[in-house]
Parts: C-alpha cells; sequence; structure tokens
C-alpha cells in the first residue's frame, strides 16, 4: 500500500491526542496544605494535612519533616493512626523543644507538588482531650438545692507527674436557653453551681486546657432535671407569720377580757379623799342623817359638865351680926347633894351651905335656939313623918341656924308640912331668888325682940323661897315691923332687885317692879296673864278667880279669920296663897267661899296646892 | 568521761538544728516552689505575648533564616521529651532552670534597651513587657538560687552560656529580626523553665496529690 496516505492521518491523531488528554487528569498533583498538628499530652503530636488536587491520578502523600539544626529528612512513621491524611508521631519521633518543619508531598504518576513546610514547636500545639465522666448531681444543703458537676481528666494527660498542668472549665445553660453561663474551675475536678431554678433542665459542658495551650473540645452535654421544691425562706416567713397572727389575736382577746384589769394597771385611778367615818353608800342611798350620824365622833364636841358653867358661889355677908349668906350652887347637883350632906362646913364663917337655906345669924343665939328648938321640934313634930328623914334638917350650928324648909312649915298648917316635903322635893330651881323685899328686912332682923317672930316668920319665906328649890337658899330678910308696917309694908315674896351691896356686905334690894309700895301694886304682878286661883278642892282642882281682889281687904280679911297667927306671919301670908287657904282650912266654909280672893299676886304654886 | 558527755551533748544539739532545718526546709521547699513555678508562668506568658505584638505587624521575615538552634543556649542538654524528663533528678532540673534563666540576663538587658528604639508600631508595649520580662527574670532567678541552696550543694553547678551579641543590628529589618529571634529563644526558653519547675513542683508536693 503504499504509504503514501498522505497527512490526514497523522492530523487526526494528534486532533484526539489532544482531546483526550484532559479527561484523564494526568496531572501532577496540587499542593496540601497542612492544616494543624497537634498534641493532646506533649510527647505525642498529629498532623493533619489537606491534599490538593490529586491531578486525576492517583495521588500518594508523603509528610516529610526535618528538624532544625539538622538536615536529615524524615519521612512520616505513621500515616494511619490518626486517620486520613494524617501523621502520626509517636514518643519516639517527638522531640520537645525542637523546630519540626513539616511539608507534605504529593504525588502522582504526573508529577508531585510539595506543600507549604510548617514550623512546629511541639510545646506549642498542646491540646489536651477533653475531660472525662462528667457527673451532675442535684444536692441540698440550708439555702436549698444545688448542682454538682464532677469529671475527671482526660486519660492521656499527666497532671500526676507534673509534666503537664490542666485548668478546667465548665458552662451551664437551661435546655431550653441560648446564652451559657461559663465557670473557671481551675485545677479543681468538680464545681458547684448554686440558686438554680426549680422545675427546669439544665445542661452542663466541661473543657479543660493546659498552662501554655489550646482549650479541648466541649464535653458532650449532660443533662438535668431540677425537682420542684419550696425555698425554705419563704416557707420559714409564712410560719412566722400564721404564728405571728395567731399570738396577737391571743393578745387582743387577753386585752379586751382583762380590760379593766389591764386600764387599772396603766391608768391608776387616782386616789379619792378619805375622810374617816364616811361611807359613800350612805350617801348614795340619800340617808345623809345616818351618813353624818356616821362622822360623829363621840366626845366630840367635848361637852363640859354643866357643874362647869354654872356660876360659882356667891357669898354674901352681913356683917352686922347677921350673916346672910347665899349660895348658889347647881341646882341639879345640890339636889342630889342636898340629901347626902347635911352641913357644910366650908368656913367659919357661917357661909351659906348650899344645901341649906340659910338663916341669918342672930347674936342672940341662946334664946334663938331654945326658942328655934322649941319650934323646930313642933315643927318637926308635924312633920316629922317626913321631914326627919331628910338630910337637910337643920344642924343648929353656932352662930348659924339652919332651918329646914320644913321648919317653915308652921305648926297652924298641917297642909304646909304636908306640903313642905313636897315642896322640898320638888323644888328645882335655876332662877335662885332674892326675895329680900325691902330694907326693913334689916331693920327686922336687926331686932332681936322681934326675931323670935321674925324667925317664925321666916319659915314662911323660906318656905316661900323653898318652894321653888330646895337648894335655892333664899336669904330674905324680912323685916316685920309690928302690924303698923305690916300692912303697909308688903312683905311680898315677889322678886327684889338687889341693887348694891354696901361696904358691910349687906345687900340693898329693892322690889323688883313696885319701888313704891308693894300694896297698891300687888295687883300689878299678876298684870300679865296669870289666873288667880280661888281654891283648891279636894280633888286637886284648881279654882280661879275671877277677879282680884285688894290685898289689903285680903289682909283684912286674914286677919280676921287667922287672928291667933301672928300679924308678921299673916301680913306675910297676905301675899301668899297660902293666905287664903289657911283661912280655908280654919274657916273653911263661910269665910272662903264668899271672898274667895286672892291677894296679891294670885300666882298659884302648885307645889302649896298639893295636898 | 566529761569530755565525751559535753561532745555527744554537743552532736544532739546540733543534729536537733539540722532536723528542724532541715523539716522546716520542706515546708518551705514547696511554697518556693511553687512560687516559682507561678513566676516562670507568668514569665512564659509574657514572652508569648510580647511575640505576638512582635508579629502583629510584620510577617515572621526573618524566621526563615534563623533558626532556633542558633540560640546562644541550645548547647545546653536538656531532656528533649517527657520520660527523659522525669528521669532527670530534681536538682539537676533545678540546675538546668537556673542555668538558662541565668543565660538570659544579658540577652534581656539588650532586648530591654533595643526595645526603647525599636522602630515598631508596637513599641511602647513590646517596651512595657520586656522591662517586665527582666524583672521577672530577676525575681526569679533569686528565688531560684534560694532553693537551689535548700536543695544542696549539688544544685550549685551552673553552665556557662555567654552571650556575645551586645547589638541587634544596625538597619531596621535587621533590629527586628535579631529581635524577634532573641524574643524566640526566650520563649522557648522559658518554657523549659516553667516545664521543668512544674515537674520539680509536683514531685516535692507528695503530700498534696490535688495539685499534681
Amino acid at each position: 500500500m503504499g504509504i503514501s496516505s498522505g497527512p490526514k492521518p497523522f492530523l487526526t491523531v494528534g486532533v484526539l491526542f489532544i482531546l483526550l488528554s484532559p479527561a484523564t487528569g494526568f496531572s501532577a498533583p496540587g499542593r496540601p496544605r497542612v492544616i494543624n498538628c497537634r498534641s493532646p499530652e506533649k510527647e505525642t503530636f498529629t498532623c493533619w494535612w489537606e491534599p490538593g488536587d490529586d491531578g486525576g491520578l492517583p495521588t500518594t502523600y508523603a509528610l516529610y519533616y526535618r528538624l532544625e539544626g539538622s538536615e536529615t529528612i524524615y519521612e512520616c512513621p505513621d500515616y494511619k493512626t490518626a486517620g486520613e491524611n494524617s501523621c502520626f508521631f509517636s514518643k519516639n519521633d517527638t522531640s520537645l523543644w525542637v523546630d519540626y518543619n513539616i511539608s507534605v508531598v504529593a504525588s502522582n504518576d504526573m508529577g508531585k507538588s510539595v506543600s507549604e513546610p510548617v514550623e512546629v514547636d511541639v510545646v506549642y500545639i498542646v491540646q489536651p482531650n477533653t475531660p472525662e465522666s462528667v457527673m451532675v448531681s442535684v444536692l441540698e444543703d440550708n439555702h436549698g438545692p444545688y448542682l454538682r458537676v464532677d469529671w475527671e481528666k482526660p486519660q492521656s494527660a499527666d497532671t500526676r507527674s507534673g509534666w503537664i498542668t490542666l485548668v478546667y472549665q465548665l458552662r451551664v445553660k437551661q435546655a431550653k436557653d441560648e446564652t451559657w453561663e461559663e465557670y473557671d474551675a481551675g485545677m479543681q475536678k468538680y464545681y458547684n453551681v448554686f440558686s438554680p431554678h426549680s422545675g427546669k433542665e439544665y445542661m452542663v459542658q466541661v473543657r479543660c486546657k493546659p498552662d501554655h495551650g489550646f482549650w479541648s473540645e466541649w464535653t458532650t452535654p449532660v443533662y438535668i432535671q431540677m425537682p420542684d421544691y419550696m425555698p425554705k425562706v419563704r416557707s420559714m416567713w409564712i410560719m412566722v407569720a400564721v404564728i405571728s397572727a395567731f399570738l396577737i389575736l391571743l393578745f387582743a382577746w387577753t386585752m379586751n377580757v382583762k380590760q379593766n384589769s389591764v386600764k387599772h394597771c396603766l391608768l391608776p385611778p387616782v386616789p379619792g379623799p378619805k375622810i374617816q367615818g364616811f361611807d359613800q353608800q350612805l350617801l348614795k342611798n340619800g340617808k345623809s342623817e345616818e351618813m353624818f350620824n356616821a362622822l360623829v365622833i363621840p366626845g366630840f364636841p367635848p361637852t363640859s359638865t354643866y357643874e362647869d358653867l354654872l356660876v360659882e358661889y356667891l357669898e354674901v355677908y352681913d356683917d352686922e351680926k347677921r350673916e346672910l349668906v347665899l349660895n348658889e350652887k347647881n341646882l341639879i347637883e345640890g339636889s342630889m347633894k342636898s340629901k347626902s350632906t347635911s352641913s357644910d362646913n366650908d368656913s367659919g364663917r357661917g357661909s351659906c351651905d348650899s344645901r341649906t337655906l340659910l338663916m341669918e345669924k342672930c347674936v342672940d343665939e341662946s334664946g334663938t335656939e331654945q326658942e328655934l328648938s322649941q319650934y323646930g321640934e313642933a315643927s318637926w313634930a308635924s312633920s316629922d313623918s317626913e321631914g326627919r328623914d331628910n338630910p337637910a334638917s337643920p344642924g343648929l350650928e353656932d352662930g348659924k341656924v339652919q332651918m329646914w324648909p320644913s321648919v317653915f312649915s308652921s305648926p297652924q298648917s298641917h297642909n304646909f308640912q304636908q306640903q313642905h316635903p313636897g315642896g322640898l322635893r320638888a323644888s328645882h330651881h335655876s332662877v335662885p331668888e332674892i326675895s329680900c323685899v325691902s330694907p326693913q328686912v334689916q331693920t327686922c332682923c336687926g331686932q332681936q325682940d322681934q326675931l323670935e317672930g321674925f324667925q317664925f316668920s321666916k319659915p314662911g319665906l323660906y318656905r316661900y323661897a323653898q318652894m321653888y328649890s330646895m337648894d335655892t337658899i333664899e336669904c330674905k330678910h324680912v323685916a316685920q315691923e309690928p302690924q303698923s308696917q305690916s300692912q303697909s309694908q308688903s312683905q311680898s315674896a315677889e322678886y327684889v332687885e338687889v341693887q348694891t351691896v354696901n361696904q358691910e356686905n349687906v345687900l340693898l334690894v329693892t322690889p323688883l317692879s313696885n319701888p313704891e309700895g308693894p300694896n297698891p301694886e300687888l295687883s300689878d304682878f299678876s298684870g300679865e296673864d296669870y289666873s288667880k286661883v280661888r281654891d283648891v278642892t279636894s280633888d286637886n282642882v284648881l279654882l280661879l278667880q275671877r277677879d282680884l281682889s285688894v290685898s289689903q281687904f285680903v289682909g283684912d280679911y286674914c286677919q280676921d279669920q287667922i287672928g291667933q297667927v301672928d300679924p308678921c306671919f299673916l301680913q306675910q301670908q297676905q301675899q301668899e296663897q297660902t293666905c287664903k287657904l289657911n283661912a280655908h282650912l280654919h274657916h273653911p266654909a263661910s269665910a272662903l267661899q264668899e271672898d274667895m280672893r286672892l291677894a296679891g299676886n294670885g300666882y298659884v304654886d302648885t307645889t302649896m296646892m298639893m295636898s | 568521761m566529761a569530755r565525751r558527755s559535753q561532745s555527744t551533748r554537743l552532736h544532739l544539739a546540733v543534729t536537733i538544728l539540722m532536723c528542724a532545718f532541715v523539716s522546716t526546709d520542706g515546708v518551705d521547699m514547696n511554697d518556693l516552689l511553687e512560687r516559682a513555678s507561678q513566676l516562670s508562668d507568668k514569665l512564659h506568658s509574657l514572652s508569648t505575648s510580647l511575640t505576638n505584638d512582635l508579629d502583629s505587624h510584620f510577617p515572621p521575615i526573618g524566621g526563615k533564616m534563623m533558626r532556633p538552634s542558633m540560640c546562644h543556649t541550645s548547647s545546653l542538654q536538656i531532656p528533649n521529651d517527657k520520660d527523659q524528663a522525669l528521669r532527670v533528678p530534681e536538682n539537676e532540673l533545678l540546675s538546668l532552670a537556673r542555668s538558662l534563666l541565668l543565660a538570659w540576663s544579658d540577652p534581656l538587658a539588650l532586648l530591654s534597651t533595643e526595645s526603647t528604639t525599636l522602630p515598631h508600631p508596637e513599641r511602647s508595649n513590646i517596651n512595657s513587657k520586656t522591662k517586665e520580662l527582666q524583672d521577672h527574670t530577676n525575681s526569679l532567678g533569686a528565688g531560684l538560687e534560694r532553693l537551689a541552696f535548700k536543695m544542696g550543694p549539688s544544685s550549685e553547678a551552673l553552665s556557662s552560656l555567654p552571650f556575645y551579641n551586645n547589638n541587634l543590628g544596625q538597619d531596621k529589618i535587621s533590629r527586628l529580626a535579631n529581635f524577634h529571634f532573641l524574643l524566640s529563644c526566650f520563649r522557648r526558653d522559658s518554657h523549659k523553665i516553667d516545664s521543668f519547675l512544674k515537674v520539680l513542683r509536683c514531685r516535692a508536693a507528695k503530700m498534696r496529690p490535688e495539685m499534681c
């Protein structure tokens, strides 16, 4: 055949060759790249590379390294341990504090490519493995529950010898949250997380780092569920509130019950005045009398005895042998004492005894005494039944004649005698009576011859005085003159007025209301509305007289009737009711009935009437 | 008899004092090692930070030309791995640490001097850190010296690692390159010191297992 085809086949082969060659990757591989080298425990390390384009052909990679200061190139001893595209340097192949110059060569059929060299010092590429055995638990203490995280160091790291020193770090977050809370745990292998929220789920991760190196990867998260719980603080406050409320209620109830005593304790009542014996209840009851009676203190006001109020004895003396003594004394007392003591020798002066009615003292006593004694006996005899026992029986003393009022009871009138005791006994007078009628009394007394008569007449006077009081001693100087004077003289027993006491200790007396003459004025004495008694019947009935009669008439009448009577005596009796009575007694029928008039003052003395 | 009694008494007293001294030293050594390791850790961190500052603006242009093997302390024989390091006795480890630290006193002074005029944007930062580096190195050196005294006379032997350069260069690039190189050497050596001291710390603190 002649090889004379020409240029066409040559051109075809060339075109086919050009077209087919790119599709098969026939090129040298691209440059790989060393990614990083790491040493987990500072004893070994591993390098990883990234392959480049392989060029379409099976490419092999080789790692070559060179130590500094030497030119010897070593190839990676272990491509398998660390995985694909890695080189693992074992302990024997690892040197510290030496720079490694590592490069990777990719080669294929087409060519080779070399990566960039990397300077690596092992001590600078330390990155430990992740911590292991991470455990999370919920614990409780006084403040409440908390999380406790425990872990272990990575096994490869030799911290025990101090070859490597690890510090740890953990992070916690709630499962639903986004942000983590990181905590540095230092070199310890546990950590407490406080105040977690109750009822929430938490995630915990831990990592570590060498003293001069890289942080490890985080561990796989550990999930923990917090239980539901009540904070103790809140429960404590609730209990405190309940107890305090209970205590407040109890206190309020107690105060309410005891409010009175509390009020008394806090606000003590102001003490009021206390009066002894004062009872408020009596006052409230309205019985003021009882209350005031309670206030009365016995013994107050001090009541003085009646005796203290009395005036002392008044002694009146008559210097002319006659002594008239007036004694006044407590009538009450005197009445009692008069019966006890018969004589009272208070002084030798012949003072009047309080209990006894005094007689004037006559000079001539002997005769007087005799007569007196006779008379006295007679009178006594008549009234012995009643007069004897009278303690007031007069004792005839020297110079002193004391005659009882009973003496006055004239023998003529039994009535008198009878009345005497009554008069004696019933005599209570508070007012002494000085019935010295007139100066004539003196003279009368001065006359001895009339003394006897006077004495006799005295009983009338004395008796008159005695009618009022036993103790009242009336010294009556009844001057009885002879008949001529008797009439003019009104020896009335009316009250006299003591004017003066002369130098001779003689009482000068004047009639009270009738200085002129008693006679015509006798009726004036009875100017008051006094009723004159005419008569006293046997039935003790007073017969009152209608009108008054002239004393003179009476005097005459008396005189007529009682002739035997001593005129002095008769005159005396004119003034008295007894005159009339005497007349009535002796001449009861006619005289009295006709002229039942009362002379003098018609003063009725009930004591005389009593029969 | 009297003399013997006196001599025995004297020996007894000395023995008691020595025991007390040693016992107290044990406690003190742990604290000293703890303090030293903290300082060394601080030292290395500073150097790393300084290196980062230096490389922030300039790529490590001189990194390829000057290798760490050219450091003036490279001649010192040190353990390269853990097994070797754990086999080294304590006093030798301490001696190595002290030798390294001592070798860097002069270069650090140079660096401190050069940092003031270093044509670098981070010069102030670099300057302050360089100064701090120098201070820590000095205090650590003093502590290690005291530690060596407690450990015994064998730790007193130090390797001499002289440094002959007195300047970093004339031009800007040289200076920067040299500064960078020295700093890198120091960084590594500080790491060595830190590692050795931490090994010593864990080896001495047998009573406190939680620390290691």
